[in-house]
């Protein structure tokens, strides 16, 4: 492998690696507040995709506008996931809570009439999204070209883990966040609503599955079955990480993307084999992920 | 009822679903019923662990799928026999559920449930690229029915194999009954229910839940053999997580804990499938149904649809 090629994949991989952050940040978020792994994550994330590609082609009549509706899906999709998350939370894991095996396996029920609604919607077909306009030129890295679009992402990453980051360490809510992750009974023991924050906390967990969505899609597509492989890469990334942490989604997501695009060129049947290995491995030897002691 | 008529309302039973194929009043019906006796197999496997160890397994196509390509494997390359090629499949699936049963069994809850999802996923990817051992993605055809060596009986008759998958059925049917009702079920009905107590009574907890782990995944290993010679066919989809979420959904939606239970949800989620997918209204949408129904189940019937018969609706304290 030339240095050139080395350095587009590696690019391509912090791509994926950044994609991955914005999924793994959410799933992460909602177990480490609720003890739940929330396995409609992939669904969610589906459904945000399908959305974006609706507000984006709704309006493609107009060429000029194609760009502009792109950001509006940016801003868009995240609430209206948010609102579904907020929901399932509220209507669907309340009653069951404190029984987190039963949530996790409710998700699941969750996940199954979500990817079937969205085949009902949009159909079985293979659907892909342009790149907004704007970002749908080439710059040139190493003397290759290479998609802005990618560029972007991984500086939309970058910025969305330290706006997390700056939430996390600096608001209220992120020390809210934080006392809920370490000890949700003390916390309530303070007089804070816990049911609240839980129903908040999946609903910002969808937020990011929906955003990630949005992102997302210009560069893997729609297609049945993408609800599934992003759950799994992101449960990989949260469990290889550490779950309930911020800086647990960063690592895990920068070293799964990577792995995967360089496994994919190395050993291309056996890329994916390899990651799951690597996750089985972390679980058994360091159950609570890399992250944490 | 005394035990004397218990039997005989078994042996009827019986002898009622091994002539199903003779008075069936119509061919598709035994086509349906096979899958619901495979499926039904499947699933009462995984109960062994969902409902009597209290362990949620998310990978268990993993076994299904190891026993549906060794199988295949088997039946293509060695031998189709009877005597050859099931209990090959059977031997495929339980080395590979004392393999990985051996790393998951540590682990509870939900890591418990991400474990066998990533081995099973492994295991997946590993069909998916191992091209010239399992096809790849286009899997393995024309996968010969077993030949039982005698002479005159075609298993390829669709009648034929039914009485073949029955036989199958009720014998593994009758062997995790056994099991279940065995010490080592009530030892392992102790783990579910408290298994700091049970090491403290000088039970080996991981290693009961390891027997039952490699039970488990031997009978979904014959199940997963059966499916392979009924649908004479094997693809990387009898591994993937999808058939594990199908097998859950059958054990909670007819009930946990129980080996009816298991049996009634695959019945159910054949039936869904095969009947509702006809019908013009909801047809396309039979996996909304489901899901809907597994979601009524785990909020409202613990207990699954056998509970619903047994004694009612138990619903979640309200908050």
């Amino acid at each position: 492998m030339s240095v050139e090629q080395f350095v587009l994949q590696a690019l391509n991989g912090l791509a994926i690696g950044s994609l991955l952050f914005i999924l793994a940040a959410g799933l992460s978020l909602v177990f480490g507040m609720m003890d739940v792994a929330n396995l409609a994550h992939g669904a969610f994330y589906m459904l945000g995709g399908y959305l974006a590609y609706t507000i984006v082609r709704g309006s493609t009549s107009a060429c000029f506008r194609a760009s502009i509706d792109f950001w509006i899906a940016l801003l868009v999709v995240p609430l209206v996931m948010a609102v579904v998350g907020f929901v399932v939370a509220g209507a669907l894991l309340r009653p069951l809570r404190g029984k987190h095996l039963e949530q996790v396996l409710l998700t699941i029920g969750v996940a199954i009439v979500l990817a079937d609604l969205v085949r009902a919607c949009w159909g079985g077909e293979v659907l892909s999204l342009p790149a907004p306009r704007g970002l749908d030129a080439s710059v040139t890295v190493v003397g290759q070209p290479y998609p802005l679009y990618r560029v972007f992402l991984i500086a939309f990453g970058i910025a969305l883990a330290i706006a997390l980051w700056l939430v996390q360490e600096r608001t209220k809510l992120g020390a809210l966040i934080r006392a809920g992750v370490a000890d949700t009974e003390m916390l309530a023991a303070l007089g804070v609503d816990t049911e609240r924050l839980f129903a908040f906390t999946f609903a910002a967990g969808a937020a990011l599955a929906g955003l990630a969505g949005v992102v997302g899609t210009p560069i893997l597509g729609l297609a049945p079955g993408i609800d599934d492989t992003v759950l799994i890469l992101s449960l990989v990334v949260v469990v290889i990480g550490g779950m309930g942490t911020l800086s647990g989604a960063i690592v895990g997501a920068f070293i799964v993307g990577p792995a995967n695009t360089f496994g994919a060129l190395l050993v291309p049947e056996f890329a994916l084999a390899f990651i799951f290995m690597v996750m089985a491995a972390v679980l058994l030897f360091r159950p609570a992920g890399l992250l944490r002691r | 009822m005394s035990s004397l008529g218990r039997i005989l309302l078994g042996v009827a039973f019986v002898a009622l679903l091994l002539s199903f194929a003779r008075w069936s009043p119509e061919r598709f019906w035994v086509s349906v019923v096979i899958q619901m006796l495979i499926s039904g197999l499947f699933a009462m496997s995984l109960d062994l662990l969902v409902g009597y160890a209290g362990l949620a397994s998310l990978g268990h196509a993993a076994f299904f799928g190891v026993g549906a390509y060794a199988f295949a494997l088997v039946a293509k390359h060695v031998s189709p026999s009877v005597a050859v090629a099931l209990p090959g499949a059977a031997l495929a699936a339980a080395i590979a559920a004392l393999v990985i049963g051996v790393f998951s069994v540590r682990a509870s809850g939900i890591f418990f449930l991400m474990l066998t999802l990533a081995f099973a996923q492994m295991l997946h990817a590993l069909a998916f690229g191992w091209i010239p051992v399992t096809g790849g993605s286009d899997g393995l055809s024309s996968v010969p029915r077993p030949d039982v060596g005698v002479s005159g009986v075609n298993l390829f008759l669709t009648s034929n194999f039914y009485v073949f998958v029955a036989v199958v059925f009720v014998v593994g049917a009758l062997a995790l009954r056994a099991v279940v009702n065995s010490r080592f079920g009530l030892a392992l009905a102790g783990v579910r229910e408290n298994e700091r107590r049970m090491r403290a009574l000088g039970y080996d907890t991981t290693r009961l839940k390891l027997v039952a782990f490699v039970v488990a995944g031997t009978f979904a290993g014959i199940a997963g053999a059966l499916q392979a010679s009924f649908d004479q066919f094997v693809s990387p989809g009898d591994v993937f997580v999808t058939t594990s979420v199908t097998a859950l959904v059958m054990v909670l939606v007819g009930g946990a804990g129980t080996l009816a239970g298991p049996v009634l949800g695959a019945i159910v989620v054949v039936s869904l499938r095969t009947f509702l997918a006809d019908q013009p209204l909801v047809g396309a949408r039979w996996e909304t149904l489901l899901g809907a129904l597994f979601v009524l189940t785990v909020l409202f019937a613990r207990h699954g649809l056998i509970g619903i018969v047994r004694g009612g609706l138990s619903w979640p304290r309200s908050p």
